[in-house]
């Protein structure tokens, strides 16, 4: 981590034996990148993560192409409802006879898609509450911390329901609830982060040195609580594919999408169970348990990696 | 937040030795009580606010395929076009009453409610108190075998559990263990609570619930218990590279009785704080839970108010389960505050 | 037979356990009170708890006595008689008379909550006498058939008496308050657990004779999969309104007996001919093009019934006509000309009325001010309706249309159609055997009306008006001949099927599975191939009994294994807590502080 006042040695305009400061820290950036690198793929889990994240991902990108649209639509499917896995059907067909593979490829889509955006959401609004939150030490801040709390308390999935009902069925809408319930745990994490950095010496010299409120967050806060937002980052994805899989089989998904959850609440809804059709329950389940297990394995090698005081597990 | 503090002459004539201790406690559990209170009375709000938003016309559907007196219409459709401000003070004057009713059941909301507020206790309490104690036990043994065998295996098993959704492991052990796959049998019942006829009190009842509760309450067990023994296991591993264990060690305890005696007591607190925080985490688990066992608890009928919607329902059951979880939060406040004087300040 | 537990209930001879029925169904009344309850379930139950004073009878749907065991119209039709049955007594005891069939009529003529459920049938009525125990005249305004189709259930009067009009809302009848459920019907409601099921015994009392079981149990599910498992476990004895797939994974299970029974409801896609209110004022943004009857034609002509019936619902059902489903065998019209699913008439309909062919493939408006494009409603509620929304979409893009399809809920469905804010939506209708409430629903009058500033909906959803089939309906409402009366309904199925604003896509078959091993002796209605439960009747419950053998072994055998399998597990884990407990309570001498 570079520290932008310097040390004592150097002068304001930053010269040392011949290499600038900009460069100096550049190298420092490196160096610790090539560090964090190595730390983290000494993490045989977290590798193992990634790698499957991969696979899904590729899996995701390329599903045009693997299985053309149409075997989507209702009414060019060619199977017989519930049929048992075979040579024509890898992994059976569904209650309209559409192939399962070809859902599970094209679910994977919108179950990542939703879980990504969701946390990229949660992830804007959680920093900027967090670091707003611990930076302002006045009645903002105390209510941006209220707010917060609030959040926190209440339980997702009845506030989620309650959500969904009011805004109708759509991606955008699971998108929109998903992101709207989980920032507070990232926020909680930021402003923990925050207040730990601002107690730092270094930064009551930036304020000294006329630092506005913006310049310490933007150039102080920031830089130091990213990576530990980051590591939280991959656990809320896990999580927010979890609840986007919860929400669809609740029946509040979009029903126009295929996405592992809808595909859940399908197989429940239309009698899977009793009539044995477990190829249509295990393929979509296991995707799930797979994506969220890689993206937690990730996320707690993250942790190791950018916290020194956790050993690895 | 303490209140001594601002009263500057308090402040000055109270000795400080008065300030520590009991007194802390006290005016600690009266702000996290305030505090709770806002929440709730936030909730209570918000939950009104949010459902006029909702499109739709519930008249019109209830009285589809009957011929209904055009009087009557217009009276119910009175009752709920009220002016927004009077149905909000009519409703915050009491979010209990008697008045409001579900609109599938034609009952009061809290009537119904109050019909399966039992099953859904009874679950959560049995899965949580075996996923407590199984958990805690893991995470503890997990943590004290930190890199070896066991805790591999367990950590593996525990974060698997808590990638899967709870749901989807209920309809897995339906299939196997009430369906009966290959050589499974399938000996547990297909849902609900007891088997119609049967006297509840009696012996047989009893037998007959506890069987009709098994796999509900595995799958919730197995779902809770992996969160519940990842949070032991790194608070303990947290608390184990403290420095005073190091010291007991030295006085030449053995390692048993160093983690039953100071580690495990204080990797507790932080344990417990976190798992009330997570109560929300238990009642999704239970909604979803209930509706694939059709266990006749709050969780099954939220998923029934969730077709139709039947808001009434909805709105009532999401106050009760906030009511719940604020109201469980602020008991783990209060109790880690009682235990642990740091964090009263 | 009972479902016992273990040593709970040893096996008897078989005559001295009571047969009980248990019926699997996929959701609970919603009021026990029949003037509060709107779901199919809870008008099963007020069949079973209440008499009424005439039926619909098995073969046919034709009024059959009830509790009226005749009638008599006078020569104008102004005056009817009913002459109703001696010996019939409550469940509490107290005889039933003439006195308690006054006063139900009177209730519901008179009040105002009351008319929600039944206000259609005693519309005309004027006066209702008792002028001895065994007799009740009405006067009605204008001759009606309805009296012959009587289903208003005979409430005791001693009970209802102390509920007046005000709390007769809050009334729960529930067995467990005072008086509650208290009725002459073939069984008697002694349990209700709420979404759990309801318990009924035989009341061998009934003017009907005595039901050959004792006892009836609706075991109550909230999903398909688990009912399905408890009829394979033999929990219950019948399960009915199954889906296609859980229908079909029933199918070669030995023990279980399936049946695809026709039913009285039917699926449409609906168009708004000219959304309107009654008064004439046109409301809504419904595309012009519908208003023209040859669109409608061609789009008859582009749905395919028959794909819809083995796409949509599993091959369980039959392709739809008319308005009145064929179930009604004596009602129902075959029209002789019907539309045949064909592309290409529907695409030459569409040329010669002048809607052209755009160069993107959609057509225009003949006088090109704006192109075919359509919105169609499909409910959330209904994944089979969904399917067939798809379908025809995929149909009606190949004549020239272009289709916006939007999902909703059915709450929301009502006020779009209400609003008159829509082209065309799937949905559907159950048709009871006395065709007037059908009927009326395309009548002028049956339009969305204006109160207060706001618009409501009403009972038509297509918006249809035409004068002629309103004089028809006028008709139909007093010629009491029975044959006259299906002449003249025949009729007006044609003038609907010939104007089109409802394109019948099916009428769905009610899917039932039953222990053949167990229970015999079901009686479907209409025979031979009608519903065995849930019919306008109790023709089933009444009649069905036992399959002689021993069933004790079948569930005795469930309960007892759990038991076991529960006290062996119980004692494993009791053992082994222990031991490990004790392990942990050695305490060696190096352990002090």
């Amino acid at each position: 981590m570079s520290r932008a006042g310097g040390s004592p040695e150097m002068s304001p305009s930053g010269s040392l034996g011949g290499r600038s400061q900009r460069t100096l820290a550049r190298t420092r950036r490196r160096a610790s990148r090539r560090r964090f690198l190595a730390g983290f793929l000494a993490q045989r889990s977290g590798v193992a993560g990634l790698a499957v994240l991969g696979l899904f991902a590729v899996l995701a990108l390329l599903a045009p192409l693997l299985f053309d649209s149409s075997q989507l639509d209702v009414t060019r499917a060619t199977g017989a409802g519930l049929e048992a896995p075979s040579g024509e059907f890898w992994l059976g067909t569904d209650e309209n006879g559409r192939p399962v593979l070809a859902l599970v490829v094209w679910g994977a889509r919108v179950s990542l898609v939703v879980g990504l955006t969701a946390t990229l959401i949660s992830m804007v609004i959680g920093t900027l509450v967090g670091i707003g939150s611990a930076h302002f030490r006045g009645w903002f801040g105390g209510l941006l911390e209220r707010i917060t709390d609030w959040f926190l308390v209440i339980p997702f999935l009845p506030l989620a329901i309650v959500l969904a009902t009011v805004l109708g069925q759509s991606l955008v809408t699971i998108i929109a609830v998903i992101g709207l319930t989980s920032w507070p745990g990232t926020a909680r994490l930021v402003r923990a982060q925050t207040l730990a950095v601002e107690a730092r010496p270094y930064l009551e010299r930036a304020k000294v040195l006329g630092g506005g409120d913006w310049h310490q967050m933007t150039r102080h806060v920031l830089p130091n609580v990213m990576p530990l937002v980051l590591a939280n980052t991959t656990l809320t994805v896990a999580i927010a594919i979890l609840s986007e899989t919860t929400l669809s089989f609740l029946g509040l998904g979009d029903p126009f999408r295929i996405s592992w959850g809808t595909m859940l609440d399908n197989a429940f809804s239309n009698g899977a169970i009793s009539s044995g059709a477990w190829w249509y329950l295990l393929s979509p389940g296991l995707c799930v348990v797979a994506v969220v297990l890689a993206f937690t394995l990730v996320g707690r090698a993250l942790e190791v990696v950018l916290d020194p005081r956790r050993t690895s597990s | 937040m303490s209140v001594l503090a601002a009263d500057p002459v308090v402040a000055a004539d109270t000795p400080r030795r008065q300030r520590r201790g009991q007194g802390g406690l006290g005016w600690y559990a009266l702000s996290r009580t305030l505090s709770a209170a806002a929440t709730l009375v936030f909730v209570v709000v918000f939950n009104f606010f949010l459902f006029r938003v909702l499109p739709g016309d519930p008249i019109a559907l209830y009285t589809r395929g009957r011929n209904v007196d055009r009087e009557r219409l217009a009276e119910l459709r009175r009752a709920l076009n009220r002016p927004l401000t009077e149905q909000f003070w009519s409703y915050i004057q009491n979010p209990f009453s008697q008045a409001i009713d579900s609109t599938r059941f034609s009952r009061p909301v809290w009537d119904v409610i109050g019909d399966r507020v039992w099953p859904t206790l009874l679950l959560l309490g049995v899965s949580t108190s075996l996923a407590a104690g199984i958990g805690i036990w893991l995470g503890i043994r997990s943590a004290w075998e930190r890199g070896r065998r066991f805790d591999r295996v367990s950590t593996g098993v525990t974060l698997t559990l808590y990638a899967m959704p709870e749901f989807w492991l209920g309809m897995l052990l339906l299939i196997v263990l009430s369906t009966g796959v290959g050589f499974f049998p399938g000996i547990f019942p297909s849902g609900g609570v007891s088997s119609p006829g049967i006297d509840v009190f009696s012996i047989a009842g009893v037998l007959d619930l506890a069987w009709h509760l098994a796999l509900p309450a595995l799958t919730l067990t197995l779902a809770y218990l992996a969160e519940y023994s990842l949070v032991m296991r790194s608070s303990l591993v947290d608390e184990m590279s403290q420095d005073y264990l190091t010291t007991a060690r030295a006085k030449g305890l053995t390692d048993r009785l160093v983690r039953r005696r100071h580690a495990v007591p204080n990797a507790m607190l932080p344990t417990i704080s976190l798992i009330f925080l997570n109560i929300g985490f238990v009642v999704s688990g239970a909604i979803t839970v209930e509706t694939v066992f059709s266990w006749p608890g709050l969780g099954q009928l939220s998923y029934e108010a969730i077709r139709g919607p039947d808001v009434a329902l909805l709105q009532a059951i999401f106050l009760l389960f906030s009511l719940a979880v604020v109201v469980a939060n602020l008991l783990a406040d209060l109790l880690v505050a009682a235990m642990d004087p740091r964090v009263r300040q | 037979m009972a479902i016992a537990v273990g040593a709970a209930a040893p096996a008897l001879a078989a005559d001295a356990d009571p047969v009980i029925m248990t019926v699997g169904i996929t959701q609970d009344v919603d009021s026990l009170n029949p003037f509060t309850g709107i779901v199919a379930e809870a008008y099963e139950m007020y069949g079973l708890i209440y008499d009424s004073l005439t039926g619909y009878s098995q073969e046919d749907f034709s009024p059959v006595p009830g509790l009226a065991e005749s009638w008599e119209p006078s020569e104008d039709g102004l005056t009817w008689t009913y002459a109703i049955r001696e010996g019939v007594t409550f469940s509490d005891g107290e005889p039933l008379t003439s006195a308690d069939v006054v006063y139900t009529f009177r209730r519901i003529i008179d009040g105002t909550y009351e008319q929600t459920n039944w206000g259609n049938y005693v519309a005309n009525i004027t006066d209702v006498e008792a002028p001895d125990d065994q007799t009740v005249v009405m006067t009605v305004a204008v001759p009606t058939p309805i009296m012959q189709a009587m289903p208003v259930p005979i409430l005791p009067e001693h009970v209802w008496d102390v509920i007046d009009g005000s709390a007769v809302a809050d009334y729960s009848n529930e067995p467990d308050e005072e008086g509650g459920s208290v009725g002459s019907g073939p069984f008697r409601l002694i349990e209700h657990s709420a979404n759990q099921f309801l318990r009924f015994e035989a009341n061998p009392d009934h003017w009907s004779g005595a039901p050959n079981i004792d006892g009836l149990t609706f075991r109550i599910f909230t999903n398909q999969d688990s009912m399905a498992q408890a009829l394979r476990r033999g929990e219950i004895d019948v399960a009915d309104a199954l889906e296609a797939n859980v229908f079909n994974s029933l199918q070669d299970v030995e023990g279980i007996e399936t049946v695809a029974a026709a039913y009285s409801g039917f699926d449409e896609l609906a168009m708004n001919v000219g959304a309107a209110l009654d008064d004439g004022t046109p409301i809504g943004d419904g595309h012009p093009a519908l208003a023209d009857v040859e669109v409608r034609r061609a789009i008859a002509h582009a749905v395919d019934t028959e794909t819809l019936v083995e796409r949509a619902l599993g091959g369980y059902g039959t392709p739809g006509t008319t308005v009145i489903p064929s179930l009604y065998d004596r009602l129902h019209l075959a029209p002789a000309a019907p539309y045949e699913f064909d592309l290409d008439e529907a695409n030459r309909i569409l040329d010669d009325a002048g809607y052209e062919l755009g160069a993107d493939g959609v057509r225009m408006m003949p006088d090109g001010s704006q192109p075919l494009n359509f919105r169609i409603f499909a409910r959330q509620e209904s994944p089979s309706g969904q399917t067939s929304v798809e379908f025809i979409a995929g149909w009606l893009t190949e004549i020239g249309m272009q289709i916006e399809i939007e999902v909703v809920s059915e709450d929301s469905l009502t006020e779009i159609i209400g609003n008159g804010e829509f082209d065309m939506f799937e949905w559907g209708w159950v048709v009871e055997p006395d065709p007037d409430y059908q009927l009326s629903t395309f009548t002028c009058a049956s339009r969305s009306y204006v109160e207060d500033g706001i618009t409501y909906a009403n009972l038509s959803d297509s918006f249809y008006c035409n004068p002629d089939y309103d004089e028809l309906y006028a008709l139909q409402a007093t010629q009491i001949d029975l044959a006259e009366r299906a002449e003249t309904v025949r009729e007006m199925q044609q003038i609907l099927y010939d104007d089109v604003p409802y394109v019948v896509t099916y009428y769905y078959d009610n899917l039932e599975a039953y222990r053949s091993d167990r229970f015999t002796g079901f009686q479907p209605q209409p025979a031979p191939n009608g519903s065995l439960l849930f019919q306008y009747g109790s023709y089933s419950y009444r009649n069905v009994e036992a399959v002689s053998g021993d069933d004790d072994a079948v569930d005795a055998g469930g309960g007892g294994s759990a038991v076991t399998i529960a006290v062996v597990a119980g004692a494993v884990v009791v053992a082994l807590g222990g031991f490990l407990f004790l392990r942990s309570r050695r305490k060696p001498a190096d352990e002090v502080e």
